[in-house]
Order: structure tokens, then sequence, then C-alpha cells
């Protein structure tokens, strides 16, 4: 397979991927700049992360700054909740708080308590609590009705 | 773009649920009340005495709620909510017998007082199953749609 380059002055990057018929190279290729969208940069101390989306257990905002939780460590990102919240367009993220947004995926279990709130146990053991505010689109949410 | 919640539909939410808890104690309040005047022979009640029942529940739904913790909605009845329950049922007494509800009968007050704290626990326990329903509900709905996002990965996958 031959490929070619082009350097352009103006205008977004774009990949066009020219096939006569779909060979597991060429599905590679897709799968490989598809997964690139999922990716989220996070920063630890020292270097910089690649986070699969799938990693991320929830992500909070402490003074201003966004951090991501994954079962192994916690990274700072670039992005505001706001803008996470625009990004993670999907339907297993959802904002359970004012500063926060879960990954329904991982989370264990779920506990019914008082004022109609929630308290959600992730895959690691921490606990999230969704207020009475969030707890409605949550379970819609849920049951499929939710909407983005 | 989702509506936010406002200040005034937070209060309201709050405000509709006291209501709720003193039309609840209000009616375990008047039951009590009702067997009392039929057991004295009187099938006549006195309008003030409900007056003063409501406004009562009304208020201790307030107490309850903003200073007390809210015991009866708990997860469980521990010392504290022991002491909450107890309190609240000793002011209902009070009142009562202050307000001349069971003619300042003294052993009708203490039985009303008692009532009151086994109402507590009555409140406490159906909110309790209610939360244990719920709860068995969610974990349904989350491992249904935990279920529903598996198959669409591996459908993604295999397209």
């Amino acid at each position: 397979m031959k490929y070619t380059l082009e350097r352009i002055i103006q205008g977004e990057d774009e990949v066009i991927v020219r096939y006569q018929t779909m060979t597991p190279e060429i599905q590679r290729i897709c799968n490989f700049l598809d997964n690139g969208q999922k990716k989220i940069i996070g920063n630890a101390e020292d270097r910089q992360v690649i986070l699969e989306r799938n990693q991320i257990l929830y992500i909070e905002s402490v003074d201003g700054r966004t951090y991501a939780y994954t079962e192994e460590e916690v990274l700072r990102l670039e992005q505001t909740l706001s803008q996470l919240e625009l990004l993670l367009q999907e339907i297993n993220f959802f904002r359970c708080s004012k500063s926060m947004i879960m990954n329904i995926d991982k989370v264990k279990a779920l506990k019914s308590l008082s004022s109609n709130r929630i308290d959600a146990t992730m895959c690691n053991g921490e606990h999230i609590l969704i207020s009475r505010t969030y707890a409605s689109d949550f379970r819609k949410r849920l049951k499929g009705d939710g909407t983005l | 773009m989702k509506k936010k919640v406002t200040g005034w539909e937070k209060y309201l939410t709050e405000e509709i649920g006291i209501e709720f808890k003193a039309c609840l104690y209000f009616f375990a309040i008047l039951f009590f009340y009702s067997v009392y005047r039929v057991a004295c022979g009187s099938l006549e009640a006195s309008i003030i005495h409900m007056t003063e029942m409501i406004f009562l529940t009304y208020a201790m739904g307030y107490v309850q709620v903003y200073f007390l913790s809210n015991f009866d909605e708990g997860d469980k009845l521990g010392i504290r909510e022991w002491l909450y329950l107890t309190g609240c049922s000793l002011v209902y007494g009070a009142v009562s017998y202050l307000g001349n509800w069971f003619d300042k009968n003294i052993w009708v007050s203490l039985g009303y007082v008692l009532f009151m704290m086994f109402t507590y626990v009555c409140a406490f326990w159906v909110y309790k199953m209610k939360r244990n329903i719920d709860e068995r509900i969610l974990n349904e709905d989350l491992k249904a749609f935990q279920e529903r996002r598996n198959l669409t990965d591996e459908s993604d996958r295999d397209s």
C-alpha cells in the first residue's frame, strides 16, 4: 500500500482512506483513527497520559481544576467540566452533580438514600453521591429515557 | 441545554415533603384522638384541637427536616434517632396536655406519647422498605443498562 502526505496551509486536518476492498490492514488503520477520537490527554506529575474513555471512573472539578479518576491514578485534565460534558456526549457519562461527571459503566452498585438521593459505589469501592437534583435524570438514563 | 433547577423549585420540593409529613402525622394523631373521643362516649371532635394538631405537625415537620436530620427517613434508628424520636413525641405529648386534647388526663397523654413513638417507628420502617424496593429497582436498571452497553459495544466491534 502506498501513502501520500499532503501539507495544507489552512483548513481542518483530515484523513482520507481510499480502498477497493476493506482489508484487515485498512481496518486496523480505521480502528486506530476511531480510537484516537475517544482518547483524552491527562497530566500526571511528570508525564502525560493518553486516557481511554472506558478507563475513567469519574471526573471531578476541584478549585477550578478538573481531574479524571481511574482505577490506578488521578490525572489533571486541561478541559473544564462543561467542555468535558460536551466532549463525553455518550450515554454512559452522566453529570451527577455540579462538580462531577460519572461513568455509569463503572458503577458496581446503587443504594437508595433518604430525600431521593442515590449513593453509587464505583468498581474501586469509592462512593459517589447523586443529589436529588440529578437523581431523577439518572433514573431516566438507566431506563434508557435519558437525553444527552 | 437542560434547564437548571431553580432555588424556588428546590424550596418547593422540600416544602412538599414537609407537608406530606405533616399530613401523615396529623392523620395518626387524629386517629388516636378519635378513638379517645369515642371511648369517652362522644362522637364529636373539636375543630380548635384539629387546627392545633395540623399546625403542630407542620411545625414539627420543619423541625424534623431542618434541625433533626429528617430522622424518620434515615438509614438507621441509632441512639441519636431514638433521642430525636422521643423528644418529638414528648413535644406532641406536652402540646396535647396543654391544649386539653385529652381532658388533661395524664395517663392518656402518656399513652399518646407512646403512640407517637410507635408512629415514628412505623414511618421509619415504611420509608426504609420503600427505599429497599427502590434500591432493588435501581440495581436491576443498572444491570440492564450495563448489559445493553455491552451488547452495543460488541456489535460495534463486529461491524
